[in-house]
């Protein structure tokens, strides 16, 4: 059957980018029969109207795959995540960066976020597994951002190593997490989170008027 | 007042709407009894309930997974969220309240917080410790609670041997509470040497087990009533 109706809903429904992934190299036992990721990424307005319009496409892809009679587990979006629910147990087992890797929506930059080459790290994710045969788009398995470090050279807390992702190579430590976190303590809040953010809106890729080989 | 062909129709609705994981069907459907009026420890318990039961069976049978699992005890709390502030008192012939928690060292809590959930339906009031609970916290809390039952769960074969520790304790503090114990590693042998009420395998056999000791319990109750005469 062909899945190619699943994505043009979910694009003429407003998503900026849907990908299928093979993920079943990265998905944990408990759902290891979930080995396909739609993934479905929208542009990052830090705003309310971004994760509802994340959470009604999730909807949009569970009820289709529902209807033919796949099984589904929604991720929601991190910033969208109701404690307190059984369901979201699960949630820690799978990530959205592995989704869109392996969808072939981006790659895993030296700020450790998903870049993708349209709108770099702005981007917000949503992703459902399922069971469903959905041909797998190309992945993305090593880092596009050649020479470029400026996320590395701007960062206030000196957070970031330079280290370069590749999937075929084993885990390299990007980021030092307590470094970066103790910064955002002292930096004004946003919606009462601790926030920084300098590593996105540092980045080429997607940045408004400028073009990723201008800077480099 | 409410026909008979409505109330068979809602509590189809709210019993399908679990077993199909439809949160928002099993909101509409629990908004529309209290707007007809209908009795709500029916809505409940031949509705929600019995959707539960019937996913507790396609579990077991493989056809549903976790996931789905999970996703049907959510959509039966949607429901339970909005009847539960109208029933005046759910009468199921018992009362008590029950203690609850992963035994320390151990972080599985999905069979723990189904359990739970049974008990919360079944109108007992539920003391969740949580997981990775220190032993004396059972001990303490069923001291301090009073409480009929105490629920222990463990995940690993390292952490359950702490249950032992706790069952003495409380059985030599006071004999009458009930026991039970469950996770992956317990087996009726195990509960029944260490001195536990009642075992359950996981998520589904607790859930079937909970709904028995409810019933267990619902009995003992009928039967001290019955001496009482």
């Amino acid at each position: 059957m062909s899945f190619t109706p699943l994505k043009n809903l979910l694009t003429a429904s407003g998503a900026g980018v849907v990908g299928f992934g093979d993920i079943s190299l990265a998905v944990s036992d408990e759902i290891s029969h979930l080995d396909r990721a739609v993934c479905i990424g929208l542009e990052r307005n830090l705003n309310k109207g971004t994760v509802e319009l994340l959470g009604a496409l999730q909807k949009n892809a569970a009820a289709w795959l529902k209807a033919k009679g796949y099984r589904y587990l929604c991720i929601p979006p991190d910033s969208d995540r109701i404690k307190g629910k059984f369901v979201s147990d699960l949630y820690p087992l799978f990530c959205h960066k592995t989704a869109a890797t392996c969808s072939g929506l981006g790659w895993i930059g030296k700020n450790g976020l998903v870049i993708n080459p349209v709108f770099g790290p702005r981007i917000s994710w949503a992703t459902v597994l399922t069971d469903a045969p959905l041909p797998p788009d190309a992945p993305i398995s090593s880092e596009r951002c050649g020479s470029c470090s400026l996320c590395v050279s701007h960062c206030p807390s000196g957070a970031l190593t330079g280290k370069s992702w590749s999937r075929k190579t084993p885990f390299v430590k990007l980021i030092d997490l307590e470094k970066c976190r103790s910064h955002k303590k002292t930096s004004r809040t946003v919606n009462n989170k601790p926030n920084c953010g300098l590593c996105i809106n540092i980045c080429p890729y997607g940045r408004k008027n400028i073009s990723p080989e201008g800077v480099s | 007042m409410v026909t008979e062909e409505k109330k068979a129709e809602l509590l189809a609705a709210l019993r399908e709407g679990v077993i199909q994981y439809d949160e928002d069907l099993v909101k509409q459907k629990a908004q529309e009894v209290l707007d007809v009026g209908m009795d709500v420890n029916t809505a409940i318990f031949s509705g929600l309930v019995s959707g539960m039961e019937e996913t507790g069976r396609l579990f077991e049978a493989q056809e549903y997974f976790v996931p789905e699992l999970l996703m049907c005890a959510d959509a039966l709390y949607a429901g339970l969220d909005i009847l539960k502030p109208h029933v005046s008192q759910l009468d199921l012939g018992v009362r008590g309240s029950v203690v609850i928690g992963t035994v320390e060292g151990d972080v599985h809590d999905i069979g723990k917080n189904i359990v739970k959930m049974m008990f919360d339906v079944a109108g007992f009031t539920v003391y969740d410790l949580g997981k990775d609970v220190p032993l004396d916290n059972f001990i303490e809390e069923q001291l301090r609670t009073d409480s009929d039952l105490v629920c222990l769960s463990a995940m690993m074969t390292t952490t359950m041997v702490g249950m032992q520790k706790v069952i003495n304790q409380i059985k030599a503090k006071n004999p009458n509470v009930i026991i039970m114990i469950g996770g992956a590693p317990v087996s009726s042998d195990v509960a029944s040497k260490w001195g536990a009420d009642g075992y359950a395998k996981d998520a589904t056999n607790a859930l079937s087990d909970a709904i028995r000791m409810v019933s267990s319990l619902k009995k003992l109750k009928e039967e001290a009533e019955a001496r009482k005469k």
